[in-house]
This record gives structure tokens, sequence and C-alpha cells, in this order.
């Protein structure tokens, strides 16, 4: 509690989602009828029609790099409303800057945390994350285990993330001094 | 243009001795590889491509992913056959060896060249597909060779738990006269590269068509019947002009004694290299009929002419490597030919061949011990100016 009401003095958690870097984000395992933007993407997210969903198996990796360094603070993983949420995703493991994980080596090192998602939490309750393990965070790798129920396919309606940024230089913003001489 | 990093797993197991595809089921594989690295080169020069044996001792990585074509050809040469092949453990490899390549950027391919029979189930193929598409590697598998029980169903089963949007393919290669190069250039497997692989392709098909076939000229008869009748017609004629040119050259050497040999030299100083050696070569060598020589001779001969025949036979000779067999067939055949029909108009090439007949005519008179009231020498000089003679 008093850790959200320091951070909430010197800046205000946002979602990150105007902070990832595009170019670079992956996902592995996923339909691709049902791939990851549905999932992140404003407005995308938010269409109960539009999902994340797996292919081969249950399990969905997912890289995302910012532009700029972040601090997370916490999560929403929603997953579909139908079936009692029995699909959505179960065991979350999030692994901050670690570039181009495989399926092999998730389980080489330990992940940053983990999250064990209630029906709760798939209806759009935030879940708080070990906020010193995600100090300074470039990059940041979306582990999704296993589902509620156990099932072949594994959908996620949306995801977003809230955290603050870093004093990053943007490099933008730095354009626009120099423009207003 | 696709940003692709591929393995290709070659089987070189004992299976792969049988000359079903010529000149070895192992040939044949290795020209398939140096046509799929220089395709996957030119169509993205950022590509990467590695090779692996699948049989052997056991699966062995000969190159990591690289763009370096020389190191990969240079692996290719090295292949021998033995073991059998563990298709399982190969493609599990080559999905380890892309796992760390270099440019994490690039998609993962894997070509596997299946010839030898399947050992393992339906199942653990499966399986592979499975873990294969998880990690969003396509595979491209060139069926070929063996083809025993359940090895094209278990070939597909693999296909189809790998395949993701019709990336990945799989090929059908049967034996017959067709290479297995061929063969794979019209197949997805080139041609599902982007379309900048394409036009390599189309040139290697072109290269690969005017070398590979097993016909004497490059053409099927049973295609271009004509074609093929003009240019063995032509290819008789060529190498009876070379054995009359000989037969002349030898003739004049014997008649004039030795006065001759420094005569038949200048006389070649003034023509263009390629006859000279032609001309000294066909002196010493008609008693000699080696094949090589041979199709040498030919190939020079041909060359100094320009016609589009020798061109033909050359890219006959040249371009294919895997069918030697197929171009000593085509001298015997044409030598067996040229036994039969001497074209008596030969002399009108020797003439051109000589060059300038005034100016021969003016050594043959201007060497010593050469007596121009000779008759031979008259006879000679008459034959270089007149045209319709026939030897004698």
């Amino acid at each position: 509690m008093s850790a959200e009401s320091t951070t909430a003095i010197n800046r205000s958690i946002v979602d990150l989602l105007d902070f990832i870097d595009w170019s670079g984000v992956e996902c592995l395992n996923h339909n691709t009828a049902h791939s990851l933007p549905n999932a992140i993407k404003q407005g995308y997210r938010e269409d109960e029609g539009l999902y994340l969903e797996s292919d081969a198996d249950e399990q969905l990796l997912i890289y995302l790099p910012f532009t700029q360094v972040v601090k997370l603070h916490s999560i929403v993983v929603k997953g579909p409303e139908e079936e009692g949420c029995l699909i959505g995703p179960k065991t979350v493991k999030l692994f901050s800057n670690r570039e181009h994980m495989g399926f092999s080596n998730v389980n080489d090192f330990p992940p940053s945390d983990t999250a064990v998602l209630t029906p709760d939490n798939l209806k759009g309750k935030p879940v708080v994350l070990k906020f010193v393990k995600f100090q300074n965070v470039r990059s940041l790798t979306i582990f999704i285990e296993d589902n509620q129920s156990g099932s072949e396919v594994t959908k996620v309606d949306k995801i977003a993330l809230f955290g603050t940024t870093v004093e990053t230089t943007d490099m933008k913003g730095l354009k626009k001094i120099e423009d207003n001489h | 243009m696709v940003l692709e990093a591929t393995m290709i797993c070659i089987d070189n197991s004992e299976w792969m001795r049988n000359g079903d595809y010529s000149p070895s089921r192992l040939r044949a594989q290795a020209d398939a590889v140096s046509l799929i690295c220089g395709a996957k080169t030119q169509s993205n020069p950022e590509n990467t491509v590695g090779i692996l044996t699948m049989g052997g001792k056991g699966v062995r990585v000969l190159t990591t992913p690289t763009t370096d074509l020389g190191k990969i050809l240079a692996c290719m040469h090295e292949l021998d056959i033995g073991g059998e092949m563990n298709i399982a453990a190969g493609i599990q490899v080559a999905q380890l060896a892309l796992k760390h390549r270099q440019n994490k950027n690039q998609r993962q391919r894997i070509i596997v060249f299946a010839g030898s029979p399947v050992k393992y189930d339906r199942k653990v193929m499966e399986m592979i597909g499975k873990k294969l598409k998880k990690n969003s590697v396509a595979i491209d598998i060139v069926n070929f060779g063996e083809d025993d029980d359940g090895k094209p169903e278990k070939l597909e089963a693999l296909l189809a738990a790998v395949n993701n949007n019709d990336s990945s393919h799989l090929v059908h290669v049967p034996t017959g006269p067709n290479a297995l190069s061929d063969v794979l250039i019209s197949s997805p497997v080139f041609t599902a590269d982007g379309e900048g692989g394409s036009g390599f392709a189309a040139a290697a098909a072109a290269a690969a068509a005017g070398g590979v076939s097993d016909f004497d000229f490059g053409v099927d008869p049973n295609i271009d019947p004509e074609l093929a009748l003009a240019l063995r017609v032509s290819m008789e004629e060529e190498r009876a002009r070379q054995e009359a040119a000989a037969k002349r050259a030898a003739d004049e050497a014997s008649r004039q004694g030795k006065e001759e040999e420094p005569l038949s030299n200048s006389q070649d100083a003034t023509m263009t290299d390629n006859t000279n050696n032609t001309a000294a070569e066909t002196t010493e060598k008609t008693a000699d009929p080696m094949d090589e020589e041979k199709s040498l001779l030919e190939r020079a001969f041909a060359m100094s002419m320009g016609t589009s025949v020798s061109d033909t036979s050359m890219a006959d000779a040249d371009t294919s490597k895997a069918t030697d067999e197929d171009k000593e067939l085509a001298l015997a055949l044409q030598m067996s030919m040229q036994d039969d029909t001497k074209d008596p108009s030969n002399q009108s090439d020797m003439s051109k061949v000589l060059g300038d007949q005034s100016f021969v005519s003016s050594i043959l008179t201007s060497l010593p011990g050469v007596d121009p009231n000779d008759p031979s020498v008259k006879d000679l000089i008459a034959s270089l100016q007149g045209q319709p003679e026939v030897c004698p």
C-alpha cells in the first residue's frame, strides 16, 4: 500500500501500452488467426471477439520490448468470459530483460515473478507484481504455462501492463525543444 | 525476400549408394543442395544456410548457418556414405542449430532429404512436428529414394503437424530421367521462397535443362525431333571435318617430310591459337583417340568456329557435373556415327581455318628444302586455293 503511494507521489501509474516497441514484439505458439495484437492493442483488446489463442499446445510465449526503461507495477490478464473462464491462463511467469527466449529455456532461469491467476483476475482484476524485481525493465517475456482447465488451447482476451517510466531520455522530446528555437 | 536461416539435413546412409538418381543418390542430393544454397542467398543476401548429415555414426553438423557458399560447397565434397539415417535426431539437431543462429530476426526453416526408410513411427513424427510448430520452424521434406511401407504416410503426418499457413512443404521425387535438382526447382521448395528466388530458379532451370539431360545434345528427341536431328547432323559434320583436318595435317607432314613440320607450325602461327592446338593435337593424336582429348579437341575447335551447336555441347559437357557417363556415351555415339559418314565438305573449313591462302602458299615456297616445282607441293597449293577437293 505504502509502496503505491510513494510511487504515486513521483509519477502516476500508467498503462505501458504506449511504450511497447512494436517492431520487436514476438509471440511463439500462437494461432496465426488469433495473434498477439488482438490481446494488447488498444481497441482490439476491448473487443470480445478478438483474442489471442495458442496453437500446438496450451503454452504461449510472448516477448515485449519497450521503447524506454520502465518500472512494472501490475498486470491485467483477461480471459474469455464464456465457459466460466476455463480456458484462460493460469500460471503466468514473467521474465524481465531476457531476449529471445524459447520454450526450451523457460525453465533454465527463475522468473522475475510468477502469477497464478484466479477467475477474478481473469475478469479484469490486476495482479500486483513484485515491484522491486521490475525496476529496470527494457523487455518483458510473458510465459503462459497452462490454463485453468488444462485444455489443449489457451485463450487470452486482453493483456495490460501498468507501471511507471524511468527518466530515460526521450529522443522525440529533444527534437521538439529544438524546433521551438 | 524473406529473411531466413535454413538447415539442410542430408541423408548419407548406405541407401544412398544406389544409382537410380544419377549419378548416385548422394551426389544428386549434393547438386540439389548447391542449388538451394544459391537460391536462398540470392533471394536475400542475409539468408544463412547450414548443413548436417543424418547418417554415418550419428548426426553431425557440417556447418552452422552461414552466408558463405564456399564453405558449404566445400563440405559437400567431403561427404561419405555409411550408417543409417536417423531422421528424428537429425531434425532435432537442426532445430537446435537454428535456435542458436546469430541473427534472431531470421525465420527458421529445415530442409530434410528423406531417402532411406523412416524407422520411427507416426506418433514420434507428429510430436516432432508439433514441437517444430510451437517454435515456429518451417520444414520442407524431400521424399525420394526408398519408398517402403508407411514412409509417405509418416512424412505426411509430420508435415500436417508442422504446417502453419502452408509454410511447410512435402515434395515427392520419383526415380526417372529427371534429376533430383530439376524436380526440386519447380517445386515449392524453391518457388515458395518468394519471387526474388524465382529468377535464380529460372536461370538454374535453364542451365540444368541444358546440361543435365540424358540426351546427346541437351534436346529431347521426343520433344523436338527436328532440332535434335539438326544438332546431330551438324555434330557429325564437325567431327568429320576435324578428322579430315587431322588426316590432312598428318598427310602433309608425311609427304613433305621434316620440312612440313616447320611449315605446319608456321601455318599454325598465322591461325588463331585454338586451331593451333587443334592442328598440333590432331597431328599427334589421330592414332590415339582418347575420350577426353576428343572432347577437348571438339570444344576448342568448335569454340573457334563459334557455332551454336558447340555451345550446346559445351554446356552439355561443362555445366552438368553429374553426367560424366553421359558425356562419354555421347562421344562414343558421335564417334561411331562419324565412322559411317565422311563428309567431303571439309575443305571449305580447312581453307577458312588456314586463313589467307596466298600468304600460306608464299610461306610454303619460301621454306628451305621445299621445291615449288615439286608436284606434291603444287598439289598442296592448288588444293588450298581450290575448294572442293577430296583429301587423298
